[in-house]
């Protein structure tokens, strides 16, 4: 967001605020968002506003100036009355938004004087590096975000992509929106056939970004794969239930079922019992390296749940003739 | 045109990649924030993967003003996080 965020807001605290209280919400936000702890996506840009207020109130000078003319304080000269200017603006009118359009979008504009060290504006972190061994090196060039470092490349994010089986057997392609800097980048990316679940689809360039010309992280949108009511996932190969009649598996038969590649035949031996899996090689998952899954079809026997008179009467012929014990032990 | 990628990087080459000067490099691996195996002649060689791990070490070290050493600290926890949550995600995958 950062467009006129109040950074007391986004650090969460009253502005009555110490500078102790400042300090302890910043440190904890800053570890739960720091893009190297948290590789959502939105984790930069939330660490990116939460940095920014803090450079601002840490520093009492520039708290100050904050508290007294409000988001556009850089744009304010130096020696300004904080009473003229409250008039000044009460005085410009409510229409036009008092300049606010200035503090708009300031993030990255030429008008944040993050770096700079603005004529007349004194600026410097109030966060004392200790012990910087290497400070010489890139002579003292002050800020957050760089302290004398030049370009850092950004972080690696992750994010979860969900689709389901049948997007996974025949590849898809989504449109994944990214917000970043206030602007919103849509993305096409191609889910390629045989992805498993777990799997990482990197997509280069498109992390965290790199500060100062780095060079940006890469996003891996990590694939997620719903749990779907007929089909279990393991690995490539796929599991469903195969529902048959007690004469179907006592008899054996042929059955058409529905696979994510479309309908295929199982061909049920005589005597399956519940339970049995039969194997259709290769029809699981395809596998863009080597070879696809397998399909299996789990035997699941089903009586009818109210028999007419005829069926009972047979079914209790046939328990009369048969000395079938399915409990007795081999 | 396919640019071969050699598997590791001179210190000019490291330093390039990384955008640092080839002293704050030399210095991080003296400080063993950076890993880097030296040669019989006393030259050090990177690995790739080393320049996202100095990437790493730069927003770190921007973001929280650690030391060198809690950086240390730091990236080896990280790490033995990550290890550990692909475990969990493999563990937690529908299996039978």
């Amino acid at each position: 967001m950062a467009a006129g965020q109040d950074f007391y807001e986004t650090l969460g605290v009253p502005r009555t605020a110490s500078q102790d209280d400042i300090q302890r919400a910043y440190r904890r936000l800053a570890r739960q968002y720091h893009p190297d702890v948290n590789h959502d996506p939105g984790a930069e840009d939330r660490f990116k506003d939460v940095s920014e207020a803090y450079d601002v109130l840490s520093d009492p000078q520039a708290r100050r100036r904050y508290d007294a003319f409000g988001a556009d304080f850089r744009q304010v000269p130096e020696d300004m009355d904080p009473e003229t200017f409250r008039r000044a603006r009460a005085g410009a009118g409510s229409g036009a938004g008092a300049g606010g359009g200035r503090a708009r979008g300031a993030r990255g504009s030429p008008g944040f004087g993050y770096s700079t060290g603005e004529p007349g504006f004194g600026y410097s972190s109030g966060d004392v590096d200790i012990e910087d061994l290497l400070g010489g090196f890139f002579g003292g060039r002050g800020g957050r975000g760089s302290r004398g470092w030049g370009p850092i490349p950004g972080a690696d994010q992750e994010a979860e992509l969900e689709i389901t089986v049948e997007e996974a057997y025949h590849g898809t392609r989504r449109s994944i929106t990214l917000s970043g800097d206030g602007a919103r980048a849509t993305l096409d990316v191609n889910v390629p056939p045989g992805v498993t679940d777990g799997q990482r689809i990197r997509l280069a360039g498109q992390g965290g970004r790199g500060s100062e010309g780095g060079a940006n992280g890469d996003l891996y949108l990590v694939v997620r794969i719903a749990p779907h009511p007929r089909y279990r996932l393991s690995g490539r190969d796929l599991y469903l239930d195969l529902p048959l009649a007690p004469w179907e598996a006592a008899l054996g038969t042929t059955v058409a079922v529905d696979t994510p590649g479309g309908e295929a035949k199982v061909k049920v031996p005589a005597g399956t019992s519940s339970g049995r899996r039969l194997r259709l090689r290769g029809r699981g998952l395809p596998n863009p390296r080597g070879k696809p899954g397998d399909l299996f079809a789990e035997a699941k026997i089903m009586v009818p749940p109210r028999p007419s008179r005829a069926e009972r009467r047979l079914f209790e012929e046939l328990a009369a003739e048969s000395d079938f014990d399915p409990r007795r032990q081999p | 045109m396919v640019r071969v990628r050699p598997a590791r990087l001179s210190l000019d080459d490291f330093a390039m990649a990384t955008g640092l000067h080839p002293d704050l490099v030399r210095r991080l691996v003296a400080l063993g924030v950076v890993d880097a195996a030296r040669d019989p002649a006393g030259d050090l060689w990177f690995s790739r993967g080393q320049v996202a791990a100095v990437a790493r070490v730069q927003r770190l070290r921007a973001g929280f003003a650690l030391n060198y050493a809690a950086i240390s600290l730091v990236t080896d926890l990280l790490d033995r996080i990550a290890v550990l949550e692909a475990a969990l995600r493999g563990a937690r995958r529908p299996g039978r």
